[in-house]
């Protein structure tokens, strides 16, 4: 930026406005940087500087009683998490429950996007997104506590079952079912669009050398939607992975990540000991992340 | 710490910014070691209001009519002292706490659990309560409690108290319960159906019953625990929670977990379970004989509160007859001035929250943070503080 | 007779109204290379979908070999199609792409290796197994779906324009290749393709098809030579329709008549015209031959001919009736084209060359 603007004062006399418009024409790279410079900015010090806080923090404790922070590092929250097993167990049902949620999501999503993308006549598909997406525009408390109200004690679901008590009630299972439905839509959109692209000749020539619906699905569709349903995968497994609402609701008395960090700020108001919390997903996800970018997701999002 | 809202979550983000900034400003806060709070003189006289008053306060305490145009003692304050309200209200006790150390509040509806942290903390200062005309007909009974003043220095005025009683469905348990074992060692009769209060000061429930049931571990106070009495009580609630069906911290989850029959007994509030009976639901609630813990709500005032005179005007104005009583109503508890029974629209609703009741109010263990100098004045061991009670909350839910 | 390997009888086809094919009756012999020719929308590539099984029909009858397999699947039909696109899987590598039907069939892994190879060697593409086909060049894919399908040796192979991607030099050898390719196999071709030089150059039989209907079907010689329509006539190489009054001035008859302009001889009077444009080039003329004079309209070298537009003197000079006529280019050059233009010229052509086409 620096360069830029000197050498637009230095034009000086004839038109420095002019000047420095033909200056940019003969560096594109200097015209990108002032492009992105903003941008960039913004997403440096409001994203990755609130991440660098957030781990900063993770190495403070607070005072128990009064509450201040205490701005010594030390390891103490870490050593917590690590050591005791309360944590190890949250952080492995959290896992657990993003995996689950991811996979029924995935299981409901991929004919689900096909019927969308392949199937129906083109004139249904703008209405068949659309439909998937209204439920976005619903709160998502008031989709969580709809969802409390089916979950309940003789309520739909259990009569659905055929009586009370049949249903899952509140749980674990519940928790996954609830989430399921929540990011369904974030499944279903990169799969649709994967497979949108996807020329139906692939399934013709599928099935003219033989394969029947089935094998054309697991030899030609899955293969190379993966990286589309690795895309939606992305976020399924990250919004499970963070909720805490969800689990609140419909829940009972399970508690994941999300719930802890939550509990250590509302409740304990230890934010440094939310933020090593936090790190946990931060690491889980980085780790996810990496995995993923091998099978060429990332260029789907 | 009650109406722990779930919205107040989608404020984490905020919250989270808010107190990484406001920590450096109030150092000033005492060694809760060396048990005293910092000295702060109370308010010597009451002058000329200040025009305006920042309130912190718990949903339904300052009311001026935009939830129901019925409810409102808002407008008649600000008309007769020219006292203009602000109010933000704090979904839990710690976001209470970390409001008024912002330093922008004059005034907060505090719990017991937060009270002595503010004391403590150098935030709140004491309150004289001779500028509090209508104080002397507060109940003796709320005066001068562990959770509103300290070494006889009064820091606030009391508003309203309630217990936290032992709910259940009358077709579901029979006979019908007397004592906490229901939710505790015969839990498991109703296993999948217990529900409990989802916050570590309910350990000190699982304390109360252990007062009654094994009086060899010696607990004299609940939210005095020191390293035996606490395992005790947290191996009580882990034992629990095999037959927890789920943990509340939002009132309206609890009246329609109790509804539906997904909880058959455990902790609740009077107003739970009148919103749950109103429903024709099969409710009712017990003060068991092991007693209650509860809460009991105390206003008091910002050690550097900007509109000092306007914060006594509305703290008499709160617990005048009418207002306490209209409040109180709203909410759901106890009020603290007995001569606000006369004003309630039903006018049993003294008589339901047992506002008079000594004897009920006695069985009653206020919230009251607890800190490592034990509460029940123990000298020779240290106490788990509410930090080590967090912890071990996590640990009871797995 | 023998059973053809495919019979239609009265198929029909519509897609939501709309009638894509509209009737069409056909057989194709055993081993035939069969194109179906037709400009765009005019149902050729919807008929091999119905044969391949892709669509099922509106009504009508798909048989092949003499069984009726209207309403099966395409895994269920012995055939095996080129796609104009290809359609080769991009996640497979070439063998695995060229294995894939054999992989189905459960052959077995040794056997399903060989022949993959040998169909790869017969598309001349050793050595390519293990790319990927986005690695390929357009003519280097078009022979791995080649492969794809041989390799299956079904009893018919079924090409949907597969050369409509290629640049010409490389679409003029796959034809020839192809060609080889059907005779060596010996099974049933059928091509569809909107470009009447490949389907006239490649074919044993072709089907000109227009709006849904098959308009003539025959052998190559057949529908360029003895168009049954002036649709064909013109569809199928360029064509000069004769018609009414100009018919009868120049032809002495009624109807309507259809000319090649290879067929018609030019020339200038003696000593007139430009060197190497006089009588001589008329040649003799036979005692049924046709002779009509005009003036040049325009003239256009195309390297091997050229191109003469020529307005005829007949029904002038109310009519504008005009014919095109191909010259080989034996002795003219590029520099002579333009002052060929406004030169008074005779044109000839034998009367059988003047094909009487339905009104």
């Amino acid at each position: 930026m620096s360069l830029l603007s000197t050498d637009a004062g230095r034009s000086g006399s004839s038109g420095p406005a002019r000047r420095l418009a033909a200056w940019l024409h003969r560096h594109p790279s200097a015209r990108l940087s002032a492009l992105l410079s903003a941008p960039v900015l913004w997403l440096g010090v409001a994203y990755l500087g609130s991440l660098a806080v957030l781990f900063l923090s993770a190495f403070w404790t607070v005072n128990s009683f009064t509450g201040e922070v205490v701005r010594q590092p030390t390891l103490d929250n870490f050593r917590t998490i690590v050591t005791d097993a309360v944590y190890r167990t949250v952080t492995l049902r959290s896992i657990g429950v993003a995996v689950a949620v991811t996979l029924v999501d995935a299981a409901i999503a991929l004919p689900m996007a096909f019927f969308m993308a392949k199937v129906a006549a083109p004139r249904w598909r703008r209405l068949l997104v659309v439909a998937i997406l209204t439920p976005l525009w619903a709160s998502y408390l008031v989709k969580a506590y709809a969802w409390r109200v089916m979950l309940a004690n003789g309520g739909p679901v259990d009569w659905l079952l055929g009586g009370d008590g049949n249903g899952p009630g509140y749980g674990l299972t519940a928790t996954i079912l609830v989430l399921s439905y929540l990011w369904l839509p974030y499944m279903i959109l990169p799969i649709y669009a994967g497979l949108e692209r996807l020329p139906d000749s692939l399934l013709d020539a599928s099935a003219d050398l033989g394969a029947r619906a089935g094998r054309t699905f697991r030899s030609v569709v899955l293969p190379i939607v993966v990286p589309a349903v690795v895309a939606g995968s992305i976020f399924t497994f990250s919004l499970s992975l963070g909720d805490y609402i969800a689990v609140q609701i419909v829940g009972g008395k399970t508690q994941l990540i999300g719930n802890l960090v939550y509990a250590n700020i509302g409740a304990a108001n230890n934010l440094p000991f939310s933020a090593a919390l936090a790190t946990i997903p931060v690491l889980i996800m980085v780790v996810y992340l990496v995995a993923v970018r091998r099978s060429g997701a990332l260029e789907e999002l | 710490m009650r109406r722990a809202r779930i919205i107040t979550g989608l404020a984490t983000a905020g919250l989270l910014a808010l107190s990484a900034c406001s920590s450096g400003s109030s150092g000033g806060g005492a060694n809760p070691a060396d048990g005293k709070p910092p000295k702060i003189d109370k308010l010597a006289s009451l002058g000329a209001g200040e025009g305006q008053v920042n309130i912190v306060s718990w949903a339904g305490y300052v009311e001026n009519g935009t939830n129901d145009p019925k409810v409102n003692w808002v407008t008649d304050f600000e008309k007769q002292t020219g006292c203009k309200v602000n109010s933000k209200v704090a979904g839990t006790s710690d976001e209470m706490v970390t409001l008024m150390k912002s330093g922008e509040y004059d005034l907060v509806s505090a719990s017991g659990d937060a009270s002595l942290r503010m004391i403590y903390g150098g935030v709140v200062a004491p309150v004289n309560t001779d500028l509090v005309p209508n104080y002397s007909d507060v109940r003796d009974f709320l005066k001068m409690k562990s959770w509103n003043s300290v070494d006889n220095v009064s820091y606030g005025i009391p508003h309203g108290w309630g217990a936290n009683l032992l709910a259940y469905r009358t077709d579901k348990v029979s006979p019908a319960p007397t004592s906490w074992s229901v939710v505790f060692d015969n839990a498991a009769a109703n296993a999948k159906h217990i529900t409990a209060y989802d916050s570590p000061i309910y350990i000190a429930d699982a304390a109360m019953y252990l007062m009654a049931h094994k009086p060899e571990l010696g607990i004299k106070n609940p939210y005095a625990l020191d390293d035996k009495q606490f395992n005790a009580a947290v191996d009580l609630l882990k034992a629990q929670n095999k037959n927890v069906g789920e943990y509340w911290s939002d009132y309206t989850k609890a009246v329609q977990a109790l509804k539906s029959g997904n909880t058959v007994a455990g902790t609740a509030w009077q107003v739970i379970v009148n919103l749950a009976e109103a429903d024709q639901a099969p409710v009712a609630a017990v003060l068991p004989s092991e007693g209650a813990t509860g809460w009991s709500d105390t206003w008091m005032v910002a050690a550097k509160a900007k509109h000092p005179n306007c914060a006594y005007k509305w703290m008499d104005w709160i617990i005048s007859p009418q207002t306490n009583a209209q409040a109180a109503e709203w909410f759901g508890e106890a009020p603290a001035n007995p001569k606000a029974c006369e004003f309630t629209s039903d006018k049993g609703h003294c008589d339901k929250y047992h506002a008079a009741d000594a004897a009920y109010a006695s069985k009653i263990w206020y919230w009251t943070t607890p800190t490592t100098r034990c509460l029940d004045g123990r000298t020779n061991v240290t106490c788990k503080d509410y930090a080590a009670w967090t912890q071990a909350w996590t640990g009871i839910k797995g | 007779m023998e059973t053809p390997a495919i019979r239609l009888t009265g198929l029909r086809k519509s897609f939501g109204g709309v009638e894509a094919v509209a009737g069409v009756d056909l057989e194709i012999a055993d081993g035939e290379f069969f194109s179906m020719l037709g400009p765009s929308g005019s149902g050729k590539t919807t008929v091999l979908r119905l044969i391949a099984g892709f669509e099922l029909p509106t009504s009508g009858v798909v048989e092949l070999a003499g069984a009726d397999v209207t309403r099966r699947a395409p895994f269920e039909r012995d055939v095996n199609t080129v796609f104009q696109d290809y359609a080769l899987f991009p996640h497979m590598d070439v063998i695995d792409n060229v294995e894939y039907g054999l992989k189905i069939r459960k052959v077995g892994r040794r056997e399903r290796r060989e022949r993959a190879e040998a169909a790869l060697a017969a598309v001349r593409l050793e050595g390519y197994s293990h790319r990927r086909p986005g690695q390929l060049s357009g003519g280097q894919r078009q022979r791995v779906a080649l492969a794809r399908a041989l390799v299956n040796r079904p009893k018919v192979l079924l090409l949907d324009e597969p050369l409509g991607a290629l640049d010409l030099k490389l679409r003029e050898e796959m034809q020839l290749e192809l060609k080889q390719i059907q005779r060596q196999v010996g099974i049933t071709f059928v091509f569809v393709t909107h470009d009447q030089q490949e389907a006239l150059t490649m074919s044993d039989r072709i089907a000109v098809f227009n709006a849904g209907r098959i308009e003539q079907v025959g052998t190559p010689a057949e529908v360029y030579d003895q168009p049954g329509s002036a649709f064909v006539a013109g569809f199928v190489g360029t064509a000069n329709v004769l018609r009414d009054k100009v018919a009868r001035a120049v032809l002495g008859e009624d109807g309507c008549f259809a000319i090649r302009p290879e067929k018609i001889a030019l020339g200038g009077p003696a000593g007139s015209g430009p060197a190497g444009f006089g009588p001589a080039e008329l040649g003799e003329a036979a005692p049924d031959d046709v002779t009509a004079t005009g003036r040049v309209v325009e003239a256009v070298y195309a390297g091997a001919t050229t191109r003469f537009v020529v307005r005829l003197d007949a029904g002038s000079p109310d009519s504008t009736a005009q014919l095109v006529a191909l010259q080989q280019n034996l002795r003219t050059s590029s520099v002579d084209v333009q002052s060929y233009r406004d030169t008074p010229v005779t044109l000839r052509w034998r009367r059988e060359h003047a094909i009487r086409l339905p009104d």
